[in-house]
């Protein structure tokens, strides 16, 4: 069976960008159609496929000699967009869709608030995995407590649409009164009004009771994403450095993915060290006459320390790897990126970075 | 102004980069220098205490070095205080937010947990002991980039939401000392690579009316040149890579990119620099648990802040 979701999670800065543009490539030369979707609203997508604009569609990348029927798309999720069209497949009339997309408290939610980023990528999730254009889609999630909020989009908006809050909040728009259903829900609808203000209660109520119509359809979507989280065609995968920096944040974020059973499929380490080769003291040659025996010295004692500090580096990522495998559930697997001498920020790069992760027949492997 | 003399300093910047190391060296810099300084962590994963190697986490204050305490901002018990606060009654707390109608509901306005957090701030700035500011200087270790623009204008968002009543009012209080360069500053924490840096360059534009606020940028795990003198290094490199052994050609390799580096850090500088608040270099420290002898190592670097 094969990974169809790959789901690449991780905190800022450890390179998760590229990392998940690098992987597409990957599975792409290892003849698959790919598509990459990253959610965050920074453009460093689009930087590193040197691609330009990306929209809500997605772009096909240029990516040279690829096998027959291999392809590689990538998207940068525009979130407003992606609401918008979800009001318009599921309203029930245009009448309804227009009142949606007019209200205050809509244009509201589908703009501003920070959170509906993950609401619609899920959305845009399921659209690519189900579109049939793809083998596998991989996912660049926004840094970790994003992330986590990510994991729990589908729950809240399945919750959020649960028929109860839905009856209790379009209340009053259609009887035009608070009347409550639970025992002292009188003194809590007064609480609500009193923090949010009569206006915007009732363009909550309004836009709820415009929604109506498209709520079956909505609800039953965020029940499918929640199960394309978890399912066996899903694989989650850390994107992390062996620095200091990154190390709370990746065990908080194995620890997250345990309790909410999303399915590991191992560790991507990139900017790793690699040990030097030859053991034993380096010798450079004797002391050219031009230079001072003063400079010459200090010069040579810092060469001649190079490796050794290097192992001492080696050592310690070696440790922190280990700590982390100690925390992944089952036995995860790790593929190492070395640290590259330059950055990556083109397809050549990419390509480079590539070589060092697993490909299709490796990840499908992973049993979670 | 200086750094110091504000109420409050929010550090952000891209996930990752040292946020709550350089909150943390801030704070413990101001509380050095006499002031009685309150830490405040938003990510809701608890990590200063241990920088201190001291025990406790969560809502409570804690005191982890002379004059400075920290705690943990969960929007879930800044909403319950808030509320309570607001209520004066924490029976109706319960009834409201724990209710099974009400409660994903109220989770589901994204916006208001930022909001909430930055209120909860807000509050802790006016908190008044013995007639006079519990708090000399309050250090924000800020979310990450994208969602730290997004807390920082919650205020503004939440006025635009509710166009009245009181949680505009509050709203709008709290927007007054965040938006009051005054009382608040910003400091953004970079790292010496492009994508960082991008986002860096990026926030400072976006943000608008706040970039007067910015009082400086950190470049934060700056790596030391592998050798003492480069321009030297660089005009024998030939020679020893002729005369050196397998083992030294190894290291004058390491040394290349080494120095590779160094030189990335140095524009990775002047890019910060272009932007025009001051710019400081924090140095990488290798070690999985960074502790106070290390945090005394490093104030050195955040003194020209």
């Amino acid at each position: 069976m094969s990974a169809r979701v790959l789901i690449c999670c991780g905190s800022g800065g450890v390179g998760k960008t590229t990392t998940s543009a690098a992987l597409a490539i990957r599975l792409a030369r290892s003849g698959a159609r790919v598509a990459v979707l990253t959610i965050d609203p920074a453009r460093r997508l689009a930087d590193a496929l040197s691609v330009g604009d990306i929209g809500n569609t997605a772009f096909l990348v240029p990516l040279p000699d690829l096998p027959p029927g291999a392809s590689l798309h990538a998207m940068m999720l525009d979130s407003k967009r992606t609401f918008d069209d979800v009001v318009e497949r599921f309203s029930g009339s245009s009448d309804a869709r227009d009142r949606i997309l007019r209200n205050h408290y809509y244009r509201f939610v589908s703009t501003r608030l920070a959170g509906s980023h993950e609401y619609m990528a899920m959305e845009k999730l399921y659209e690519l995995s189900e579109s049939g254009d793809y083998d596998i889609v991989v996912l660049d999630t926004p840094p970790s407590r994003h992330a986590l909020d990510f994991l729990a989009a589908p729950e809240k908006m399945a919750n959020l649409m649960d028929e109860g809050v839905m009856r209790w909040l379009v209340l009053p728009a259609s009887r035009g009164g608070w009347r409550m259903i639970e025992k002292g829900s009188e003194i809590l609808a007064k609480v609500l009004r009193t923090m949010l203000g009569d206006r915007t209660i009732m363009d909550i109520a309004e836009f709820f009771s415009a929604f109506q119509s498209l709520w079956e359809g909505f609800r039953q979507r965020s029940l499918d994403v929640r199960a394309l989280l978890r399912s066996p065609d899903t694989r989650f995968l850390l994107v992390t450095t062996p620095a200091p920096g990154a190390r709370a944040e990746a065990l908080h974020f194995l620890d997250v993915l345990q309790r909410s059973k999303m399915p590991f499929g191992g560790f991507l380490i990139n900017r790793c060290a690699v040990a030097p080769t030859r053991a034993g003291p380096p010798s450079f040659g004797p002391r050219p006459p031009a230079v001072s025996e003063a400079d010459w010295k200090a010069l040579v004692d810092a060469l001649a320390a190079v490796p050794e500090r290097r192992r001492g580096l080696v050592a310690a990522q070696d440790a922190a790897i280990a700590e982390l495998r100690a925390h992944a559930p089952g036995a995860a697997p790790i593929w190492r990126i070395p640290e590259m001498d330059e950055e990556v920020h083109d397809l050549a790069g990419l390509d480079r970075v590539a070589r060092h992760l697993p490909d299709h027949a490796s990840l499908a492997e992973v049993r979670p | 102004m200086k750094l110091l003399d504000r109420r409050v300093v929010l550090v952000t910047g891209k996930g990752g980069v040292g946020k709550t190391t350089i909150s943390a060296l801030i704070a413990l810099r101001a509380a050095r220098a006499g002031k009685r300084v309150l830490l405040c962590e938003t990510s809701g994963v608890t990590q200063v205490p241990a920088l201190f190697r001291v025990a406790g986490r969560g809502y409570d204050p804690v005191e982890v070095a002379p004059r400075l305490h920290t705690l943990s901002i969960t929007s879930e018990a800044a909403i319950e205080d808030y509320v309570v606060m607001q209520l004066h009654f924490r029976r109706l707390y319960k009834l409201v937010f724990r209710n099974r109608v009400v409660g994903p509901f109220i989770d589901a306005v994204p916006g208001l947990h930022d909001l909430i957090q930055l209120g909860k701030v807000f509050d802790l700035e006016r908190t008044q002991l013995g007639g006079r500011p519990a708090w000399d200087l309050i250090v924000v270790d800020a979310p990450a980039t994208g969602h730290g623009l997004t807390m920082l204008a919650s205020p503004r968002a939440m006025m635009e939401l509710t166009i009245a009543g009181p949680f505009h009012d509050n709203a709008r209080d709290i927007a007054a000392l965040f938006e009051d360069h005054a009382r608040t500053a910003l400091v953004l924490v970079s790292l010496p690579e492009d994508m960082p840096l991008k986002e860096t360059e990026e926030l400072y534009q976006r943000l608008g009316p706040l970039r007067e606020a910015v009082h400086g940028l950190v470049l934060n795990e700056v790596h030391p040149a592998p050798v003492p003198d480069p321009a030297l290094y660089r005009t024998l490199a030939p020679t020893l890579r002729e005369r050196a052994d397998e083992a030294g050609r190894e290291a004058l390799a390491i040394a290349d990119a080494a120095l590779l580096r160094t030189g990335r850090q140095d524009d990775a500088r002047r890019r910060l620099q272009a932007l025009g608040p001051k710019v400081v270099d924090v140095p990488f420290l290798y070690r999985r648990d960074l502790g106070p002898t290390d945090l005394s190592g490093l104030l050195p670097a955040v003194e020209a802040l």
